[in-house]
């Protein structure tokens, strides 16, 4: 308070987002059997080599010294750009850091059953459309429906269109979309839409408890929610940067 | 062939090993030819609340590693015939236990017996999975209190995804839920969750549900599982839980704060 910072012009402001980020899943610490597979995965999608970010994720590996800079740079070769590494000992951390990387610590393990990344969309679009002109030959992004209650350490994930939750989402679930999310039932977990960057992604629910509700990044904590909307059916969406809960009906 | 009833919760001390005895003490007081398997290796427990805890020679490892067979290790209940334990063992480490160790006294038993339950450790990790693995059906026990019903949810999941069930796409382990230390007058305080909430939460179908009771603790410190003190209300409320699992209708009790006559206030008569 005394502190006169607030005359000096800001330079930067930290702000609280998520992204999506593709993890890179080590099963092989060999970099030539890392570059074989990324070199027949870059001629089947090549629209996904665009110096897209990576996680390196090192936590399904066995071996605590990492050929980590011979992996980054056969990364970098095929256009894909480390920006950190989630898992491994401290000899690997040290190694991170030493490369100018972030480190994560190991995800606790929850045991997932489901991808928590959504898979690379294949290029199948461009050689359809070539060959049919018709409109109706556009790729349609099916919404995936679940019924039943998604349940403490699930993930369900729709990683090109909408998610339809028919039944309750419960503490400690949570549910992902590149686009819109709906739920009929109770959330209590973690409601993500537009995971991909959709700013028009919204969240649709019947009773709000979320432990937390994200809009292409912008994110709501429980904390952060009016308590006057707890329990109500509400409508999540993002204006101006900011998440905006309006109550249906 | 028997049926494979797993009990199970995720949250420790929540009352599965008192379950599990009552349930299989009163399936074997019906008639059935019932086996209760501890699961619990390195603290095993069963064996006290059963009270045969001087009579364990060889333990569950045992068999799995071929030291003992089967016919060795089962205990027959002193009380009711039809009723055997197979206790687990205390000193061995939990890596003890393997899958097709399992399996095959689970195959075994399921040829002589109609009820195998299995008294499964808390936690999710690989010996909650194995007492789940083989399960037909599956007593999920939950206090009402937020940290057991979160932990009752996550082993739902589990049932629906890591059994043998789930993995070869037969017809899913069907679950139950057991509430267990249900305390009305706690829950009107608001101090616990209600039975609405929770099964509004867990949404699977009620099977039974059990008051705290001081029975409960009497009758593991006398090793007599508590179904045998059908004074109780504990003891009751296990006998309605085993007359659903058989299939019967049975209504709802103890779940609401009891109406005690004047008289009884008057003079102190509580439950017994
Ligand atoms: N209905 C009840 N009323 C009162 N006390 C109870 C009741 N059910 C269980 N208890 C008490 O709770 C404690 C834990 O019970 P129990 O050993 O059956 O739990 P558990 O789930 O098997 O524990 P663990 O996870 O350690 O195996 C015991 O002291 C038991 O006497
Ligand atoms: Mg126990």
């Amino acid at each position: 308070m005394s502190l006169s910072t607030d005359r000096a012009p800001q330079a930067f402001i930290f702000k609280g987002g998520m992204l999506p980020m593709t993890v890179m899943e080590l099963v092989s610490g060999d970099p030539e059997q890392i570059r074989a597979q990324l070199a027949s995965k870059l001629s089947q999608s090549p629209a996904f080599f665009q110096h897209t970010p990576v996680v390196l994720s090192v936590e399904k590996l066995d071996e605590p010294h990492l050929a980590l800079e011979r992996i980054c740079a056969v990364c970098r070769g095929h256009k894909l750009l480390p920006v950190a590494v989630r898992g491994g000992g401290d000899p690997v951390r040290q190694s991170a850091w030493a490369l100018g990387l972030g480190w994560f610590p190991p995800q606790e393990s929850r045991g997932r059953t489901l991808e928590s990344v959504p898979p690379v969309a294949e290029p199948v679009a461009e050689a359809a459309s070539a060959i049919e002109p018709e409109p109706e030959a556009e790729p349609v992004h099916a919404s995936k429906v679940f019924r039943g209650t998604v349940r403490s350490g699930q993930q369900i994930s729709a990683s090109d269109g909408d998610l339809v939750i028919i039944g309750a989402v419960n503490a400690g679930a949570e549910i992902l979309a590149a686009g819109s999310v709906h739920i009929y039932g109770a959330l209590r977990g973690r409601a993500l839409a537009g995971i991909h960057g959709d700013r028009n992604a919204s969240i649709y629910c019947k009773e709000l408890h979320a432990e937390l509700l994200s809009v292409a990044g912008t994110y709501k904590r429980l904390d952060d929610i009016d308590n006057r909307l707890l329990g109500a059916s509400v409508e999540v969406v993002l204006e101006h940067d900011q998440l905006c809960i309006a109550r249906l009906n | 062939m028997a049926k494979i009833i797993v009990v199970t919760s995720g949250k420790g001390g929540v009352g599965k090993t008192t379950s599990a005895a009552a349930i299989a003490t009163g399936l074997a007081l019906r008639g059935n030819k019932t086996v209760v398997i501890d699961f619990d290796v390195g603290l095993r427990n069963l064996d006290l609340i059963m009270g045969c805890e001087r009579r364990v020679v060889y333990d569950l490892v045992n068999v799995i590693q071929g030291e003992a067979n089967l016919k060795q290790a089962l205990i027959r209940d002193k009380r009711i015939d039809n009723l055997h334990i197979l206790p687990a063992s205390q000193t061995r480490d939990k890596d003890a236990l393997t899958q097709e160790g399992v399996e095959k006294i689970l195959i075994a038993l399921r040829e002589d017996f109609d009820y195998v339950i299995c008294d499964s450790p808390a936690g999710i990790e690989r010996g909650a999975q194995l007492a789940m693995y083989f399960a037909d059906e599956a007593v999920v026990v939950t206090n009402p209190e937020v940290s057991s019903v979160r932990d009752s949810d996550r082993i739902i999941g589990l049932l629906s995804s890591k059994t043998r069930r789930a993995e070869i796409g037969e017809s899913p382990v069907v679950e139950h839920l057991l509430i267990t230390r249900y305390h009305p007058a706690r829950v009107t305080g608001g101090d616990m969750l209600n039975l609405t909430d929770i099964q509004e939460i867990l949404s699977i179908p009620l099977i039974g549900l059990i008051p705290e009771s001081d029975a409960v603790l009497r009758a593991s410190n006398q090793g007599v599982p508590v179904t045998h003190d059908q004074k109780s209300d504990a003891g009751q409320a296990y006998v309605d839980c085993v007359s659903r699992l058989l299939g019967e209708e049975v209504p709802l009790r103890f779940h609401e704060i009891e109406k005690r006559s004047l008289l009884a206030r008057m003079f102190g008569g509580g439950r017994k």
